[in-house]
């Protein structure tokens, strides 16, 4: 068993911080696929982009008419770019009965190979989410070589119970794609990277899960975005990154995930969580809102 | 007494840089237009217009009026020769004169200094059709929150980089970025007649009245709220009075919604979508 612990399970990330703009879907590409070939060059095996980073962030009543299905003619150039490593990139995607999700796409071998659609739609203070776009209905690991890579966007991971809830159905590395904006306030960086970078450790330390977050920065409609992409191991300590507040560039990390399983061996946090204790409490939210 | 949070200028200034980048560029369009009025806005707007995007693609105007100070002209120059742009000056008093005169405006102070804005919004668009600009409006939060501009005037631009910040930290921003001081120091005026200052007609300085602003429109106190916190209540009053009587300036022009698209209501969208 010791032996197995330490076999070297070595993974490359790639964080593709990026800058887009709402609606110019062809210099959006452009800028994935110079951010993919930055990565193949690393020898990375898996490039992340932030959240909407094919379509932009602010689109608005844009998506109506920007949205994606899978087989997109206009996807083509990403799935052929997948054929030499993981590529997660953001888009709205069409559903096929009706609606369109906030999802986070993974491609690998020319193929869509895992969707995630995000859960929490932010829509209050600057954000409209809910206007746009369905909820996403299910949380589970997306399989990808063998591995399980829980992925979350944005406000998904405000909540800590995704991160819990992915952990405990076997995930073995946390991707958090955002496009988060930000504000400047009093010292030297902008409030929105502070925000990501403490939610970032913090979801790492937590489940005891090496956590790679990509965000965008640049500005789109007037909204400042805030990079910071980050990568951390299982236990808050940086990989890579963080990467600048407001340049673009790729953050490359290398993580071992049989040192990350050591970690949570060594910490058994995430395999302590007491579900009973989540279950009661949906049980009185249940017999709350019966009661309404 | 309660005060304006702090901000980071050299942070604010970076970020603003890369605004007026990114919206040149995702407009398309190859240059910025902006009036030079030999005050603290403009000349902040000019120095962040000139680092986004170079001194090659910023051109200045400056908009005299009949009734422009010949001290605010000298003061437009101070700042096109500091930043190396060349200063276009276009007067606008002939003009002015003959509109006043047909629509008898001249007497009154305020319509004729609104005609003056307007002059000046019509000079810079004319500008940015001609050389394919943008304009670069120089309107800063304090400013806009209170309603002090022209309607279709000053408050016209395609981009307000200062839209956001206070006028308190767009002194600090003027200051960080190398504004001459002469410029700094000098009462803030639209300058549409002589001897106008925003403090005299407003009847507070701006100073006063941002954390006034701010800790009602950004944290949510209330009149009494304010006062009980420290604030003079003549000045509480005064401040919000003037808030509440023009925030239909903030959306100037309102649509009446009468089917399921209506623009910028049932469809937001975009404002540069490129295939």
């Amino acid at each position: 068993m010791a032996g197995n612990v330490f076999r070297s399970e070595k993974l490359k990330v790639a964080l593709a911080q990026i800058a887009t703009c709402p609606g110019q879907i062809s210099a959006n590409l452009e800028t994935h696929l110079g951010a993919i070939e930055q990565a193949r060059q690393t020898q990375a095996d898996l490039v992340v982009f932030p959240e909407l980073s094919v379509s932009g962030y602010l689109l608005g009543h844009g998506v109506l008419e920007l949205a994606y299905t899978l087989d997109d003619p206009r996807l083509t150039p990403l799935r052929e770019a997948s054929r030499h490593l993981g590529i997660l990139v953001g888009l709205p995607l069409r559903e096929e009965h009706g609606g369109i999700s906030n999802a986070a796409v993974l491609m690998d071998g020319g193929n869509v190979v895992g969707v995630h659609r995000k859960l929490y739609l932010p829509t209050y203070g600057m954000f409209d989410e809910g206007r746009y776009f369905v909820p996403g209905r299910e949380l589970s690991p997306l399989s990808w070589r063998g591995r399980q890579v829980g992925v979350l966007i944005c406000e998904d991971a405000w909540h800590p119970s995704c991160a819990s809830v992915l952990v405990n159905r076997g995930a073995e590395l946390l991707i958090i794609v955002a496009g988060g904006p930000s504000e400047v306030g009093g010292d030297a960086f902008p409030q929105g990277m502070k925000r990501w970078h403490w939610i970032v450790g913090a979801t790492a330390i937590t489940t005891v899960t090496p956590t790679f977050f990509a965000n965008r920065c640049g500005w789109e409609e007037g909204i400042l975005f805030s990079g910071g992409s980050w990568a951390v191991d299982a236990r808050g300590r940086t990989l890579g990154g963080p990467a600048s507040a407001t340049e673009p560039g790729v953050v490359t990390a290398e993580v071992d995930l049989a040192v990350a399983r050591h970690h949570r061996t060594l910490a058994p946090i995430a395999q302590a969580e007491r579900w009973e204790l989540w279950q009661a409490e949906a049980e009185r939210n249940r017999a709350f809102l019966a009661r309404c | 007494m309660l005060s304006l949070p702090a901000v980071d200028v050299p942070l604010l200034a970076s970020v603003l840089t890369g605004f007026l980048a990114e919206e040149l560029r995702a407009s398309g369009l190859s240059r910025y237009v902006l009036g030079l009025s030999g005050g603290l806005d403009s000349a902040v707007a000019a120095v962040l217009g000139v680092r986004a995007v170079g001194r090659d693609k910023v051109t200045c105007l400056a908009l005299p009026g009949p009734s422009s100070s010949l001290e605010s002209l000298a003061h437009a120059r101070e700042v096109a020769e500091l930043l190396g742009v060349p200063l276009g000056v276009v007067d606008l008093g002939p003009a002015a004169e003959t509109l006043a005169g047909i629509l008898g405006c001249r007497q009154d102070w305020v319509r004729f200094g609104n005609l003056m804005a307007r002059l000046r919004m019509v000079a810079l668009f004319d500008a940015a059709r001609r050389d394919g600009a943008l304009v670069l409006g120089t309107s800063n939060k304090s400013e806009i929150l209170l309603g002090y501009s022209t309607l279709f005037g000053d408050q016209a631009a395609s981009v307000h980089p200062l839209g956001d910040v206070w006028k308190t930290h767009v002194f600090a921003l003027g200051e960080y970025l190398g504004v001459p001081a002469v410029i700094l120091r000098k009462p803030p005026t639209a300058d549409l007649w002589p001897g106008q200052t925003d403090a005299g007609e407003l009847g507070f300085d701006y100073l006063e009245a941002d954390p006034v602003l701010y800790y009602h429109h950004d944290q949510g106190l209330s009149e009494e709220e304010l006062c009980a916190r420290g604030f003079r209540k003549d000045l509480v009053s005064r401040v919000l009075a003037t808030y509440r009587r023009n925030r239909f300036k903030w959306r100037p022009t309102v649509i009446a919604r009468v089917s399921a698209s209506c623009i910028n209501v049932d469809r937001i969208l975009p404002r540069n979508p490129r295939p």
